[in-house]
């Protein structure tokens, strides 16, 4: 689903590249962890997929796509495909809940009555019933969240990225967004999530891959969050 | 396409910036409308001046009393041997269009004397024909050249008056115009380049505004056109709106100076209807051409994939 094949990237102005020669294969509905330390290039390799940036060398395919021969405006056709979740949930503080899912299907031009149909369905499978209505700012960061990734899902991707989903989210209402994610991923879709969040990597049990200084030190199925020494 | 999501969007987008919005409206409609005036002007300039370009000539014209002064003081009404031996002298002597040379009779001269200022029947009340002097209206082949020649071998002819060269008292009335038709121009060129700043800028800001809704529409893949189109619309509908205030202070000018200005131009030269709708559908194309390149490409630098 994902193929890196010898990635390095290397911002301007930047001494040392953010991701240095990273082979590494993702197949379909695998749910596999990104770690390392801060600036050890996970939010790269999550943008790479994405095509906001491209590598300085090597080659990348995504469901089946050589991204450096995606023309420009097919990459609106790629992000469709790959939903996404941040740290900072990136809702519309004007819109509700509903709206701010239906949003992603109304730019892409979705009919109405099929964004009438599929929202209230990923709204209750994010477990967010009876908060339609609500405004971003009356809802919980854990609940904020669980909208965003309703809006990363709602379009049926094949991928999705979560750039450390629970960073900005205690312990215990990690699990709860953890248990949603678990779900998106049993329905097929691939999932990569990068985070800092050991306990949550260590009771997941799944793929495991740690950057370091850009480079993949460790790949490892069903790991944890530390070197298992 | 959801038109309705679109609209919703622009609708948005006019009023977080409303007084962008409102200063880009009053500046393309006074930079069109400044170009309307102009563009007005100069049919009006064209009409008068191909008008005259078919009559040009020069007018050789007789004593009809001897109170109008100069010879005609010494020699009297021209007598009608003497107009013979100006015919004579003016075909002998001069490059004359075939059938270029015709004598106006005081009767005619007065017809069109009358039907010229009908615009002024005051004028008409009080001149009586037997002031209006008969003449010789002389076409030459080539009258830049031999004007000034034919006025000074009719200078002191027993009979004649004065000769007049209409090209010499067109060209400085045309400067004059000609001189305020490129005022006006240059005015409405600065005003339009100041409205294209303002486009620029009025977009920019939109998008500033709404950095949020288009970096998550590009996330979830909304094609450029879709995350473009809203700003675009936006800037094409103040483009529209400035145009259609332009329209009505065109019809205003047209109406108030314009047509009081025409009884300066009483030899059916007026502007018609159709001259305005030309130069309003011309404004038309200037305006949604200028606030639609100047959105897109502002577009294109600001609102990339
Ligand atoms: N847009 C950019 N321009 C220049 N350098 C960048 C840019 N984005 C990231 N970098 C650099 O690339 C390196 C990797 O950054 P990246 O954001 O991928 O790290 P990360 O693993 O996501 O870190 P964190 O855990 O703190 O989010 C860092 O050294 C960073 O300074
Ligand atoms: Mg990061």
């Amino acid at each position: 689903m994902i193929h890196f094949d010898n990635v390095t990237k290397a911002y301007a102005n930047q001494g040392r590249p953010a991701l240095e020669n990273v082979t590494l294969d993702v197949e379909k509905s695998e749910f596999v962890f990104l770690v390392g330390p801060s600036g050890s290039g996970k939010s790269t390799f999550l943008r790479l997929i994405l095509k906001e940036e491209r590598p300085t060398s090597g080659r990348i395919h995504v469901a089946g796509k050589d991204l450096a021969r995606l023309t420009n405006w097919k990459v609106p056709l790629l992000r469709r495909r790959i939903g996404c979740v941040f740290q900072d949930f990136r809702l519309l503080p004007n819109k509700s809940v509903y709206q701010n899912i239906a949003f992603a299907l109304e730019v892409i031009g979705k009919p109405r009555r099929f964004i009438r149909k599929v929202v209230p369905e990923v709204i209750d499978l994010v477990g967010l019933e009876g908060k339609r209505d609500r405004m971003p700012d009356e809802l919980s960061g854990g609940e904020q969240q669980r909208v965003a990734m309703a809006r990363a899902f709602v379009n049926r991707p094949m991928i999705l990225l979560a750039d450390e989903p629970t960073g900005n989210i205690d312990p215990a209402t990690s699990i709860g967004i953890m248990k949603v994610l678990d779900r998106i991923n049993r329905t097929g879709t691939t999932v990569v999530m990068a985070t800092h969040d050991a306990a949550i990597v260590d009771s997941m049990r799944k793929r495991v891959i740690e950057l370091e200084y850009g480079k993949v030190v460790r790949d490892q199925s069903r790991g944890v969050y530390g070197q298992a020494y | 396409m959801r038109a309705q999501f679109v609209f919703h969007e622009v609708w948005i987008g006019l009023r977080r910036n409303l007084t962008m919005t409102i200063a880009l409206i009053v500046v393309v409609a006074i930079s069109l409308s400044l170009l309307g005036t102009g563009l007005l002007f100069v049919k009006q300039v064209e009409n008068a001046r191909s008008y005259w370009q078919s009559r040009v000539q020069l007018s050789v014209y007789l004593c009809s009393s001897p109170t109008i002064g100069g010879s005609c003081a010494k020699d009297g009404v021209v007598t009608s041997s003497e107009i013979a031996a100006i015919r004579q002298d003016l075909l002998a002597t001069h490059d004359i269009v075939p059938g270029g040379l015709t004598f106006e009779t005081q009767a005619q001269a007065w017809q069109q004397f009358k039907s010229e200022m009908s615009s002024n029947p005051a004028l008409v009340k009080y001149t009586p024909p037997s002031q209006i002097p008969s003449s010789f209206e002389v076409r030459l082949k080539n009258t830049q050249a031999d004007a000034l020649p034919v006025s000074e071998a009719m200078d002191g002819v027993p009979g004649v008056s004065h000769v007049v060269d209409d090209s010499t008292v067109l060209d400085q009335f045309y400067k004059l115009l000609d001189g305020a038709r490129n005022a006006v121009v240059v005015i409405a060129i600065f005003l339009l380049v100041a409205a294209i700043m303002l486009v620029a800028n009025t977009i920019r800001l939109s998008a500033f505004n709404r950095r949020r809704e288009t970096s998550i529409m590009r996330l979830v893949g909304a094609s450029n056109f879709y995350v473009q189109l809203p700003f675009l619309v936006e800037g094409l509908i103040a483009g529209l709106i400035g145009w259609l205030v332009a329209t009505g202070l065109l019809i205003l000018v047209k109406s108030l100076w314009l047509n009081s200005l025409q009884t300066y131009f009483p030899y059916g030269t007026t502007l018609s209807s159709a001259d305005l709708i030309e130069v309003i559908i011309v404004n038309m194309i200037t305006g949604l051409l200028i606030c639609g390149s100047t959105s897109f490409l502002t577009l294109r630098r600001y609102l990339r994939v």
